[in-house]
């Protein structure tokens, strides 16, 4: 018996989020080509994506003050997915549903919104109200949007397609705990993921092993606010401006993509005391921590 | 927070079908691994050229008609979404086919029109077997054959070329939506058809539905040689009438839908109306005498002039990884009375990575048309209409096929295929009067098609 080589690591930081890529072989040249093609598309995505640079594609929309936005094909395509989300989720996901981390901050203080503070914002809030032109989008005055929820995803998908386009190599890209493989290890061994824990004082809350697909964790037990003995996880629900109540601590599904993934963890919480149910319906692999 | 029931448990198959169309528009697909060389029909994608041509060989039992058919195509699918095809068929028939008399237990003679010039006056063998006499009144030249006892007669000699060509282009007006226009000729010695449609695509909902809808005009020309029999002529081997016409008209729509990305489903529905000449000018009835059954005239057919015809189909197509499960039905009915249903499976199954094969079954069923008749009788008065061609009977048909194919490399694809088709007679068998129990009036066929042909992408 041998022991199974360890993979090779590329690491870069972006999308405020520790990113490695991991290849299982030893050839150490392609690791390091392939890894530095790796972190330029992860840069690209957050250039253009981010709702923290100014001069993003996205902060541009963001600004138009109620004047149509010409938008790329791929910004289009993205918005149309987000679009299928709002509808399928009808209207639990929601790209313009950001504005609300304006009074919304949760840091573990009782500093909860009052409802006047809630009523304000709802009407900047509703992707029903976005314009979408064949190639243009048109956002009322205030109102903004972000990809919060599907840009690291759709990043991670993207740079393990691409990668696994030019390597048989199995890879693992992993952009803060959002992740996804190209198949099997070598070995035909799966890879082993370390689910983190929501408690502070454990490490790790378990290993999933994957051969394939994705995986993606929702959840921060860190970020709340706690009030008259009532807590308010971070998870908010779009139509009603506040938090989800009985949310899980943390929902880790496995699909084929991690933008499924995603949407889908996302969407878990979302449903408050009813994720399990949600999950077993879908017919998805998920592990939900209470 | 509740979603309502209308999605529940459906949202994650969506989601799969919007995820795959993400990254297809953003200019990546699927990092799924390519098992075999027809999972990914990636010759019929943008920037190709497929160069096509085949042959196929038809042959009914009984020497009946057998036909060699060589086919070539050319296809240009155009970057921007376009497609420009063009499609060319030449056929060769020969053999003899049923024509409509019924068998009797003497031999019978047929007497039918032709150009065989002959010298002496007791008349000559003619080029298909039968003898040219000429007609004492008219001097005109006969052709007579002669249909063996207790066998369904024939008409002999036949012989016939025929070449069409196809034309067809699409156009891309948006991502969503494509118009396509074709028009067809066929050209045959005695007959000409033209049509000419166009049909436009809209895709809905990610380009998960598709709905389209179509219209088709088609102008056919019977001009059988030595004019066209009146209907209910007497088969004298003498008759007039000039070039007859049919026009027909015909809409389509359809919608397909794609419930997973594995799996999709197509309804149509297609309406036609025809008008105009649709007897077949070579088709007789016989008129029997009401006891003994001995044929005592032969009548060319009688049709109506409008037929409208309906026709539902459904299919669906299932991958599992490089398998695909085809099936489809399709129920058809007509005002002349036919009704008919089709039934179709067949799958697909990869050979290593290079090459399939698809063995299917076809079931179809038809009712026969109101004025669908073996015989006419002698003391009977001649009814509206009248046809005993045997596409007009009630039958079934079964048909067993296998197809192939092989890759030789990623510009050249051989394929063949081969397959049996068989009809039987469906309900009451057909009865002569008298007592002529063992003479089988149905004239059913079974035949064997086979075909191998080559494509070539530039």
């Amino acid at each position: 018996m041998t022991t199974i080589a360890k993979p090779l690591k590329y690491q870069f930081k972006a999308m405020n989020s520790p990113c490695e890529v991991q290849f299982d072989c030893n050839d150490a040249a392609l690791a390091g080509e392939l890894g530095r093609l790796a972190e330029a598309e992860a840069a690209r995505i957050e250039t253009k994506y981010s709702r923290y640079k100014e001069d993003s594609l996205l902060s541009r929309v963001n600004r138009s003050n109620g004047r149509p936005v010409p938008v790329d094909t791929e910004m289009m395509a993205l918005l149309t997915y987000a679009d299928n989300c709002y509808r399928l989720s009808e209207g639990l996901f929601d790209i313009t549903s950001g504005v609300l981390r304006r009074i919304w901050r949760f840091d573990g203080s009782n500093k909860v919104p009052e409802d006047h503070e809630i009523a304000a914002l709802l009407p900047l809030i509703g992707w029903d109200r976005v314009v979408l032109g064949p190639d243009n989008i048109t956002l009322a005055p205030g109102m903004e949007i972000d990809f919060g929820g599907l840009g690291k995803e759709y990043a991670v998908d993207r740079v393990l397609m691409m990668l696994a386009a030019k390597t048989d190599v199995r890879i693992l890209v992993n952009f803060g705990g959002d992740l996804r493989v190209s198949g099997p290890r070598n070995d035909g061994s799966p890879w082993r993921i370390s689910i983190e824990s929501v408690e502070e004082n454990r490490k790790t809350e378990g290993m999933i092993a994957i051969s394939s697909g994705a995986l993606t964790t929702s959840g921060d037990a860190r970020r709340f606010l706690l009030r008259d003995g009532v807590r308010y996880g971070h998870i908010l629900n779009p139509l009603t401006g506040r938090p989800v109540m009985g949310a899980p601590r943390s929902v880790t599904i496995a699909a084929p993509t991690c933008l499924e993934a995603g949407i889908m963890s996302t969407l878990a919480m979302a449903k408050g005391r009813d994720a399990e149910e949600f999950l077993r319906d879908e017919k998805l692999a998920a592990w939900v921590l209470r | 927070m509740q979603l309502s029931n209308r999605n529940k448990g459906r949202i994650g198959a969506t989601l799969c079908l919007v995820t795959a169309n993400l990254f297809s528009t953003t200019g990546l697909v699927q990092a799924q691994e390519v098992q075999n060389a027809f999972d990914e029909p990636a010759t019929n994608g943008p920037g190709n050229i497929i160069m096509d041509g085949a042959v196929m060989y038809y042959r009914e039992n009984n020497s009946r008609i057998q036909a060699i058919e060589p086919m070539a195509s050319y296809t240009d699918y155009a970057d921007n979404g376009d497609i420009f095809s063009i499609k060319l068929t030449a056929d060769s028939l020969s053999g003899a086919s049923p024509f409509g008399a019924t068998p009797w237990i003497a031999p019978q003679n047929f007497l039918s029109p032709t150009s065989v010039t002959i010298s002496g006056d007791d008349g000559s063998t003619g080029a298909s077997g039968g003898v040219v006499v000429t007609d004492p009144v008219t001097q005109m030249k006969i052709l007579q054959t002669t249909a063996k006892a207790n066998e369904l007669p024939l008409n002999p000699g036949f012989q016939d070329t025929r070449g069409a060509a196809n034309l067809s282009y699409t156009k891309a007006l948006a991502s969503r939506t494509r118009v396509t226009f074709n028009l067809n000729g066929s050209i045959e010695r005695d007959y000409q058809s033209y049509s000419g449609g166009a049909s436009i695509a809209q895709d809905f909902n990610n380009k998960t539905t598709t709905i389209s809808v179509g219209v088709n005009y088609q102008h056919d020309l019977s001009k059988r040689l030595y004019g066209t029999p009146t209907p209910f002529a007497v088969m004298t081997g003498v008759f007039t009438d000039g070039t007859k016409s049919e026009n027909i008209v015909s809409a389509t729509a359809g919608i397909t839908q794609v419930i997973t990305r594995n799996w999709l489903v197509q309804l149509n529905y297609s309406y036609e109306r025809a008008t105009g000449y649709q007897n077949n000018p070579y088709k007789v009835i016989s008129v029997l005498d009401p006891v003994t059954g001995a044929p005592q005239r032969y009548l060319y057919e009688a049709r109506p002039d409008k037929r409208t015809r309906n026709a539902v189909y459904i299919g669906s197509k299932l991958a599992v990884g490089s398998f695909v499960t085809n099936l489809s039905a399709r129920y058809y009915h007509d005002s002349w009375g036919i009704n008919s249903i089709t039934a179709n499976a067949s799958e697909h199954i990869p050979i290593g990575t290079r090459g399939y094969i698809e063995p299917g079954v076809r079931y179809y069923h038809q009712s026969s048309a109101d004025f669908f008749n073996y015989f006419l009788l002698s003391n009977a008065a001649l009814p509206q209409f009248a046809s005993a061609d045997n596409r007009l009977d009630k039958f079934n048909a079964i048909t067993a096929s296998i197809k192939g194919g092989y890759m030789l490399n990623d510009q050249i694809e051989l394929y063949a295929m081969a397959d049996y088709y068989s009809q039987t007679k469906a309900g009451t068998k057909g009865l002569l009067p008298g007592n002529n129990g063992s003479l089988n009036l149905f004239a059913g066929v079974k035949a064997i098609s086979v075909m191998t042909g080559v494509k070539y992408r530039f």
